[in-house]
């Protein structure tokens, strides 16, 4: 079920609550970069057909 | 108390959340709550880290109004009744301590909601009051149930309402509160990160607080919080990780203090020059004018500095609201007051010649100073007149109205009017231009006071160059 809250939390303000709970908030963050680049390199074959 | 929709006064400041809302009714502070979040509440009153706050007063005393009580055309699916804060205050008329006070409330209330599984869905300092010198969270609308995997969706408002002013008081020594009441919404990290360039982007909190966090908004404009949820949820963020970030940012708002500031007022009952004489019989007058009278349930003291009468007040008073310009003093009246465990005065920063005028939507989403005043019963302007009339050319007949207009009818207004020869006086006359106020002289000011009041007693200090009334408005 996606829930929305009444107020914007910022998704920049989201991200950066990983970085600041320290390594392992690095690690998820890293991940969630990680994953953005890959899914960008997988959609561009796509894109170019 | 069965409650009726005709006499149902909606609070200005509670629109944000459509889920629930506050309304008064009498002296009752009601909260209507739609099915979901009265289903979020049923769960929360079971919830034990919840009671223990109650308990302890960190949260407003809440109960869930019978259901027979609530007509059947309210449209709201529960209703609460909270207990009454006394007197509401906003961020921007607090000390800086008193801000972080309530900031490492906010964390502590979260801390204690997120290992129950219970989130608040803002993090805004307008979720804080106080009771005297104590503060309260007072936004019980704001508990839901916690998503794993998703961060604290009141971050950002944290941010801009509580951390960011913090840092710009602890690490530049600027006051936050002008900024604060300019912005109902707070400071934006854009606004504040050009004042942390250089070697100041390295003070404690700002590297990512601040610059990652405002960098991270830009990057992120563009992408749907809805999307990065799912993407960090997938990433593995967990509720560990939420606990850790919430204990950092505990740990860093800890450690900003106030920049040690020399002020003025910080010395001036030392140096006001009153003889031990007049302080007796000042204490003396304000005394019998408290206990002259029906209890008050709220007293200002205007003018309060290190706030020797505001306590004294406190004594008589079920409130005390200490109205003090200085916010270095203000901000060692709070810690001085947290000491002595006096719950009952609450020391605020304003300049009276500039009081808070309503703000947010439409100017009464945050009720002016005049709006908050008009409840006092008692009201102590002790050597303020001068400061006004003199220091801030307020033309004296209008002194005279502004006093007599605060406060309930029937109000005693305390006050004090320092002669033209007092060295007080002389020292800011001294400042302006000679004859530039014909009308300070006593008889004048006494004229102009039993035209608006009834003086009830008045009393020459024993120096003999400050005279004391009691003044009832309307009597």
């Amino acid at each position: 079920m996606i829930h929305l809250a009444y107020l914007d939390a910022g998704s920049g303000s989201l991200i950066v609550q990983a970085v600041v709970g320290g390594v392992a908030g690095v690690a998820v963050a890293a991940k969630l970069y990680w994953r953005r680049l890959v899914d960008r390199f997988r959609r561009q074959p796509t894109d170019h057909r | 108390m069965a409650i009726s929709p005709a006499g149902l006064r909606p609070e200005p400041g509670s629109f944000r959340d459509p889920a629930n809302r506050v309304f008064h009714i009498g002296d009752d502070v009601l909260r209507g709550l739609d099915a979901r979040a009265a289903e979020d509440w049923r769960a929360l009153a079971g919830a034990d880290f919840f009671t223990a706050l109650l308990a302890a007063g960190k949260v407003c005393g809440t109960e869930a109004l019978e259901p027979t009580l609530v007509p059947a055309d309210i449209p709201w699916a529960a209703v609460l009744r909270h207990e009454r804060i006394p007197f509401i205050s906003h961020p921007y008329e607090w000390s800086f301590s008193m801000l972080r006070d309530a900031a490492l409330l906010h964390l502590e209330i979260l801390r204690a909601a997120l290992p129950a599984g219970f989130t608040t869905k803002d993090g805004s300092a307008y979720n804080l009051q106080w009771r005297g010198s104590e503060p309260v969270f007072i936004d019980v609308g704001s508990f839901e149930p916690l998503r794993d995997g998703e961060p604290w969706a009141g971050y950002r408002q944290f941010c801009q309402t509580l951390l960011y002013p913090l840092l710009l008081t602890a690490h530049l020594g600027v006051d936050f509160q002008p900024w604060l009441r300019a912005r109902v919404d707070g400071i934006e990290a854009d606004q504040l990160r050009p004042l942390f360039r250089g070697a100041r982007r390295l003070l404690p909190g700002v590297p990512t607080h601040l610059h990652l966090h405002g960098a991270m908004q830009s990057r992120n404009a563009a992408a749907s919080t809805t999307d990065v949820r799912a993407q960090l949820r997938a990433a593995g963020y967990s509720r560990e990780l939420a606990l850790a970030t919430v204990r950092g940012i505990e740990k860093l708002v800890r450690r900003l203090d106030r920049r040690p500031a020399t002020s003025h007022w910080a010395d001036y009952q030392r140096t006001c020059g009153y003889s031990s004489q007049d302080r007796v019989a000042k204490e003396r007058f304000v005394t019998a004018a408290l206990a002259d009278g029906p209890r008050p349930r709220l007293v200002l003291d205007l003018g309060a500095n290190d706030g020797r009468y505001a306590r004294l007040a406190a004594g008589h008073a079920d409130q005390v609201v200490a109205v003090e310009q200085d916010p270095a003093v203000a901000d060692a009246l709070y810690r001085a007051l947290r000491e002595e465990r006096q719950h009952r005065v609450l020391p605020l920063v304003m300049d009276l010649a500039d009081p808070s005028p309503g703000g947010g939507w439409r100017g009464v989403e945050r009720a002016s100073f005049a709006d908050r005043a008009a409840a006092a019963d008692v009201v102590l302007a002790l050597a303020v007149v001068h400061h006004l009339a003199i220091g801030r050319n307020v033309p004296l007949p209008e002194v005279v109205d502004w006093l007599a207009g605060l406060g309930t009818p029937g109000a005693r207004i305390v006050v004090e009017f320092v002669h033209p020869d007092d060295p007080m006086a002389r020292r800011l006359l001294a400042n302006k231009p000679e004859g530039l106020f014909p009308d300070y002289r006593r008889e004048e000011f006494e004229r102009l006071l039993a035209a608006r009041c009834r003086i009830a007693r008045r009393a020459e200090l024993p120096t003999g160059t400050r005279t004391l009334y009691t003044a009832v408005v309307g009597g």
